[in-house]
C-alpha cells in the first residue's frame, strides 16, 4: 500500500510538469520566437538586393587646400636644382639638391622650405615610383636618395608618421627591396606599406560613370587606400621616364601606382586616365626626380644605354613644384627634350582641372616663366 | 628527467625549427639574408629517401643531399628514431592523434597491435624504388617531408594567411592597428587544386582516429626505408621475460605498433620509449646488442607481394611514358622555373616538395596536376594568369634541394657578364592570339604588353598601323582644300549614300590614336591626310591663313570631287613579338587586359633553352630552327 502510494507520487512527479517549470519552458519558447521575429525584421530585405550594395565610396582628401590658401602670389611654382653628374654617388649631395629645390619655392627672402608644406604632427604619404624590380642605377624607379632626402625633410618639419607606398607591377616586396627604396625609407624611420588587394577601397573620383566623350576614365575605382587613409599630406616623387604608350611618365602618371583593380584596361584610353589621375589627386607637393632620366625603352628600361643623367639638361635635376600639370610640361621639355604641345594628356588635364580654384595650375610651364615663377639654381 | 620528456622537448624544438624554415622560405627573407637558402631545405636534405631515390635516378648525389648521412648513420645504430624524434610529419600525427584521442586504455592497447596492413609501406617503397631505376622519381608523392612541405605551401599557409588577413583588416583604424599590421602578410596565395592537397592532409590526419599513426605505419615510404635500415641497429627495446607479466600495458602508447610485449619488430619501432615508461614492472629497457632470438629483425614482407609491387613500379614507367606527355604529346603549358633541367632530367630530380612554389615571389609557380603527365603531378609549372617570372629573381633554384632547378645566378638567368655567350634563360615564347588582341582585332588601342615587357630592348615592340574604322568607306559629297564632306558608301542600286552623322570630333584622336582619311581619286591616285577634327558630316584636315597657306595640318593636293571614295582609318600601335628577344617571363600574359582563360598574348614552352641541347627529344622545338 505504502509502496503503491509512493510509486504513484513518483509517477506524477516525473511525468507531470510543475508550474515553475512550465513557466520557464514557455518563457524560453516565447523568447526564442520573439528573437527570431526581431532577427527577421532586422534582416528583412523586400527587394533582395540589400546584401548586394557595394560599400560606400570614399572621397579623397584635398592634400593641397591649406597650402593653396596661404601660398604667396610671388612664390615660385616650379623650382629646379641642378647638380653635377658626380653627385649621384653622394646621398648628401642629392639631399642638398632636394633641399635647394624645395627651398626654391619660397618667395624672395622667405625661408620656410619644407615647412610650408609639412606641419608638425602631420602624417605624410610619400608616393615614389617603385614599379619594377630593378636596381636604382637603371632609373626605372625613383632614386632612393631622393626619397631619403624628402623623408628627412619631412621629419625636420615635424611630421609624426611618414608612409612610403606604391603598388608596383612586379612583386611589391621585391620591387621595394631591389629599388633600394625600402632600405632608404626604413633607415629614415618611415613605414613602407606593401600593397595587397585587401588594402584597396573604392574611391569616388567623380560622381556617376565616367564619360568617354569628355575623356574621363574614372568614376569610382579601387584605390590603394591603406597608406592614404590616415595621411594629411601627399608628396609625389616621380622619376622622369619615357613611356611606350603615353609618351612620358612623370608626375601625373605616378598616381597610377595608387590604382588597384584591373587597372591595365586603362591603357585603352591612356590619356584619359592620366589626366583623370591628375584630376583625382591634389598633392601637397611634387618632387620630380630628374637624376637618371630614362630616355627610351620606357617605362621598364633595363640597360644603362636607356638612361641619361639629367636627360637633355645634362645635369641631374630635382624639380619641386606645386602644380603637377606645369611640372609635367616643364620636365617633358627640360629633361626629356620633347614638346609639351604633343602630349595629349596635358591638354586633357587642363580641360579637366585648369579652372579649379582649389589648385595652382597653368596650362604650360612657360606661363610661369614670364612672371619669374620658375626658378633654377645650381647646387 | 624522463626520456619521454626529453623526446617531447626535442620534438617541440624540431617542429618549431621546421615550421620556421618553411615560413621563411620566401623571396623577401632570402633576399634579405641569402645565407638562409643554406638552411631552409635542410629537412629535405637529411631525408635519406630523397638522396637514395635521386641517386638512383640521376646516378649522382646532389650537393646538400650528402646531409642525409647525418640521419643514415645514427639510424644504423639506433633504429627508426627519426620517426618519433625528428620527423615533423610524424610529430604532427602523434600530436593530433593525442589531441583527438577518444580511446580508453583497453582500446588503445588493441589499436597498437601490429597488423599485416602495415606491410603496405614496404610495397609502396619497392614500387617507388623500381620506378626510380627507370628514371621516374615518385617518392615525393608520399615522402613525409615532401608531403608536409607541399601541404603547408599550397594549402595550410595560404589558409592561415587568409585568416590573419581578415584579423588584420578588422583592426584597421582602431588602436590595435599596430598589432594588426603584424598580421598583415599580404594577399593569400592561390594554388591550382590546392584544395586537393589540403583535404589529403586533413584525411591523413583524421585517419589517426581509425588507426593511430596511420600514415607512419601504413603508407610512409621513408619509414619503410628506415625500417629496413633498422635491421642493423645495435640498440633496441628489449623485454625481460622473467619480469614481464604479459599485461600488455606497453602497447598502450606504442607509437609504431612494434610488439614490444613479445618479440620486438625492429623495423616498426619508432624508439619513442613510451613502452619503457608504461611498463609497470620495469621489464623493458633500451639495450645494446640484446639476444637475436628476442626480435623480428626484418620487416614482415611477403616475397610474392613484393614482386607484385616491383612489377607495379616497373609498369609505371612504360604506362606513364607511353601516355606521351613527356614525348610527342608534350604540353607547352609545362613551363618550368628558370634554371630547370630538361624535362626528362627534371622528372628524375623533382621531389614535388614545392619549396620553389613557396619561395616564388609572384605566385606564378603552381603544382601541376596532369599537364606534365602522370609523373609530373605536383611538380612546379608556371601559370601566367596568376603570376609571372620576375626578371631579377632566381629564388626557386636557390632552394631546390635536388637540382631539378639549378642554382643559377641572376647574371646567368639574364645572360649577362660571363654568360653573355649563352644568352638569357628562356622559359618559352610569347604569342599573340590576333583574334583576341584588342588592337589587332577590335580597333581598341592597348599595348600594355609592350609597356611591361622587361627585356631591353623590349621583345614586344609595336608599330603604327592604319586600320579601316567600322563602315569607314565613304563617298565624297563636296570638299574644300582642307575639308571634305562625306556620305555613307551607297548600297547597290543606290546612286548616293545617306549623309554621314559623325559625333563631334569623333575622329580627332588623342595622339596615341590618330585618324586619317584616304582619298581615292578617280584617276587612281590617292592621298592620305591626318584628321584634325570633324562635325556631323565633314572632316577637317588643316587650317589655312588668309593667304591660303597651311598653318596647321595639311591640305589636299588635288581637291576631292563629288562621288570619289574616301576611307577613314585609325592609326595606333599594334604589338608584335621578337621571338629572339622573348624570354617567356609571362609578364605580358599576366597583365593582358583580355582576361579570359586564354589571354590575347600567352606564353608557351616553345623555344625554352633547357631543351636546346637535346636535339633528339620531342620537346626540342624551337621556333626558329636556323639562326642567323
Amino acid at each position: 500500500m505504502a509502496n503503491n502510494e509512493r510509486s504513484e507520487r513518483e509517477l506524477s512527479a516525473s511525468s507531470g510538469v510543475t508550474r515553475r517549470e512550465m513557466l520557464i519552458r514557455g518563457g524560453a519558447t516565447v523568447a526564442l520566437a520573439g528573437a527570431a521575429a526581431i532577427g527577421a525584421k532586422l534582416l528583412y530585405d523586400p527587394v533582395g538586393d540589400a546584401g548586394l550594395q557595394p560599400p560606400p565610396a570614399i572621397q579623397l582628401k584635398d592634400y593641397f587646400g591649406k597650402i593653396k590658401a596661404e601660398y604667396p602670389a610671388s612664390a615660385p611654382r616650379i623650382s629646379t636644382a641642378f647638380g653635377r653628374p658626380e653627385y649621384l654617388e653622394s646621398p648628401d649631395k642629392i639631399a642638398q639638391m632636394v633641399r635647394a629645390a624645395i627651398g626654391g619655392l619660397d618667395e624672395k627672402g622667405g625661408s620656410l622650405g619644407i615647412r610650408r608644406f609639412i606641419s608638425r604632427g602631420d602624417t605624410v604619404c610619400i608616393k615614389p615610383n617603385v614599379g619594377f624590380d630593378r636596381g636604382p642605377a637603371l632609373g626605372a624607379t625613383t632614386n632612393p636618395d631622393v626619397v631619403r632626402a624628402v623623408i628627412r625633410l619631412c621629419r625636420e618639419a615635424g611630421a609624426k608618421r611618414i608612409i612610403v607606398a606604391d603598388n608596383p607591377i612586379e612583386d611589391p616586396a621585391a620591387c621595394f627591396a631591389k629599388s633600394g627604396i625600402k632600405a632608404a625609407a626604413e633607415a629614415e624611420g618611415a613605414e613602407v606599406v606593401i600593397h595587397a588587394d585587401a588594402h584597396d577601397a573604392p574611391v569616388q573620383v567623380r560622381p556617376g560613370s565616367p564619360d568617354p566623350a569628355r575623356h574621363e576614365a574614372l568614376g569610382t575605382w579601387p584605390i590603394f587606400w591603406k597608406p592614404l587613409k590616415e595621411a594629411d599630406k601627399v608628396i609625389g616623387i616621380p622619376p622622369i621616364k619615357d613611356h611606350n604608350l603615353c609618351f612620358a611618365s612623370m608626375g601625373m602618371k605616378n598616381w597610377y601606382g595608387l590604382l588597384g583593380g584591373r587597372r591595365n584596361q586603362f591603357h585603352q584610353a591612356i590619356h584619359n586616365i592620366i589626366s583623370d589621375l591628375g584630376f583625382m589627386m591634389k598633392p601637397t607637393l611634387i618632387v620630380a626626380d630628374g637624376t637618371r632620366v630614362m630616355m627610351k625603352n620606357g617605362p621598364t628600361g633595363g640597360r644603362m644605354e636607356d638612361i641619361r643623367i639629367g636627360g637633355v639638361a645634362g645635369a641631374p635635376a630635382i624639380v619641386a613644384s606645386v602644380d603637377q600639370l606645369a611640372c609635367d610640361s616643364y620636365c617633358l621639355q627640360k629633361l626629356l627634350g620633347r614638346d609639351p604641345a604633343n602630349l595629349q594628356y596635358l591638354q586633357f588635364a587642363w580641360d579637366k582641372f585648369g579652372g579649379d580654384a582649389s589648385r595652382i595650375v597653368a596650362r604650360h610651364w612657360q606661363e610661369y616663366h614670364g612672371p619669374g615663377l620658375v626658378v633654377e639654381a645650381n647646387v | 628527467m624522463r626520456i619521454t620528456t626529453v623526446r617531447i622537448i626535442v620534438q617541440t624544438i624540431v617542429m618549431t625549427l621546421f615550421m620556421t624554415f618553411v615560413f621563411i622560405t620566401t623571396f623577401a627573407h632570402l633576399n634579405e639574408v641569402p645565407a638562409l637558402a643554406f638552411w631552409v631545405s635542410k629537412f629535405l636534405e637529411i631525408d635519406p629517401l630523397v638522396s637514395i631515390a635521386t641517386s638512383i635516378t640521376t646516378h649522382t648525389l646532389y650537393k646538400g643531399l650528402a646531409w642525409s648521412l647525418v640521419l643514415l648513420i645514427p639510424t644504423l645504430f639506433l633504429g627508426r628514431f627519426f620517426c618519433n624524434w625528428i620527423c615533423p610529419y610524424g610529430i604532427l600525427h602523434q600530436f593530433t592523434g593525442w589531441l583527438f584521442n577518444t580511446r580508453n586504455a583497453k582500446a588503445k592497447i588493441d589499436s597498437n597491435r601490429y597488423r599485416r596492413l602495415f606491410q603496405v609501406k614496404y610495397y609502396i617503397l619497392i614500387g617507388f624504388i623500381v620506378a626510380a631505376f627507370f628514371g621516374s622519381l615518385q617518392i615525393g608523392l608520399l615522402d613525409p617531408i615532401c608531403l608536409l612541405h607541399r601541404s603547408l605551401t599550397v594549402s595550410i599557409l595560404p589558409a592561415l594567411n587568409a585568416g590573419s588577413n581578415s584579423l588584420s583588416q578588422a583592426t584597421e583604424g582602431t588602436a590595435l592597428r599596430t598589432y594588426g599590421d603584424w598580421l598583415d602578410f599580404g594577399d593569400p596565395r592561390v594554388h591550382q587544386l590546392g584544395w586537393v592537397v589540403g583535404f589529403l592532409l586533413f584525411f591523413l590526419v583524421a585517419m589517426n582516429l581509425v588507426i593511430p599513426r596511420f600514415f607512419c605505419r601504413v603508407l610512409c615510404p621513408l619509414g619503410a626505408t628506415l625500417g629496413i635500415l633498422s635491421r642493423f641497429s645495435l640498440w633496441r627495446i628489449e623485454r625481460d621475460p622473467k619480469k614481464c607479466t604479459d599485461c600488455d600495458l606497453c602497447l598502450q602508447s606504442c607509437e609504431g605498433a612494434s610488439d614490444p610485449h613479445t618479440k620486438l619488430r625492429k623495423s616498426e619501432c619508432f624508439v619513442c620509449f613510451n613502452c619503457i615508461e608504461d611498463c609497470p614492472h620495469d621489464a623493458l629497457s633500451f639495450a645494446l646488442l640484446p639476444k637475436r632470438n628476442h626480435e623480428v629483425a626484418w620487416p614482415d614482407i611477403s616475397k610474392r607481394r613484393a614482386a607484385l609491387a616491383a612489377l607495379g613500379g616497373l609498369l609505371f614507367f612504360p604506362f606513364s611514358k607511353l601516355s606521351g606527355r613527356t614525348t610527342r604529346d608534350f604540353s607547352t603549358k609545362v613551363i618550368r622555373p628558370p634554371g630547370s633541367v630538361e624535362e626528362l632530367e627534371f622528372l628524375e630530380r623533382c621531389i614535388k616538395c614545392d619549396q620553389c612554389i613557396r619561395v616564388c615571389p609572384t605566385n606564378v609557380l603552381q603544382p601541376a596536376m596532369l599537364e606534365a603527365g602522370p609523373e609530373g603531378v605536383w611538380t612546379p609549372i608556371m601559370n601566367f594568369r596568376i603570376g609571372f617570372c620576375q626578371l631579377n629573381c632566381t629564388a626557386c633554384g636557390q632552394v631546390c634541394p635536388t637540382g631539378a632547378i639549378q642554382r643559377i645566378s641572376v647574371e646567368q638567368k639574364l645572360g649577362l657578364g660571363p654568360y653573355e655567350q649563352d644568352g638569357p634563360v628562356k622559359l618559352g615564347t610569347a604569342h599573340y592570339d590576333l583574334g583576341r588582341c584588342l588592337p589587332w582585332a577590335k580597333n581598341i588601342p592597348c599595348v600594355v604588353c609592350e609597356e611591361v615587357c622587361p627585356t631591353s630592348p623590349k621583345a614586344i615592340h609595336s608599330e603604327y598601323r592604319q586600320l579601316l574604322v567600322r563602315d569607314g568607306k565613304k563617298q565624297i559629297v563636296s570638299a574644300t582644300p582642307v575639308t571634305v564632306t562625306l556620305a555613307d558608301y551607297p548600297n547597290p542600286g543606290q546612286a548616293f549614300g545617306e549623309r554621314c552623322t559623325f559625333k563631334p570630333n569623333e575622329y580627332r584622336g588623342d595622339r596615341t590614336t590618330s585618324y586619317h582619311v584616304q582619298i581615292i581619286h578617280r584617276d587612281g591616285t590617292s592621298e592620305t591626310h591626318a584628321i584634325l577634327g570633324n562635325d556631323g558630316d565633314t572632316l577637317l584636315i588643316g587650317e589655312l591663313d588668309e593667304s591660303g597657306e597651311v598653318v596647321n595640318g595639311s591640305k589636299f593636293a588635288k581637291i576631292p570631287v563629288r562621288g570619289e571614295v574616301a576611307a577613314i582609318h585609325l592609326e595606333f600601335k599594334v604589338p608584335k613579338i621578337d621571338t629572339e628577344l622573348c624570354i617567356g617571363c609571362g609578364l605580358c600574359e599576366k597583365e593582358c587586359p583580355v582576361v579570359g582563360d586564354r589571354r590575347a598574348v600567352y606564353v608557351t614552352a616553345e623555344g625554352e633553352t633547357r631543351s636546346q641541347q637535346y636535339l633528339e627529344r620531342d620537346r626540342n622545338r624551337s621556333l626558329r630552327l636556323m639562326k642567323g
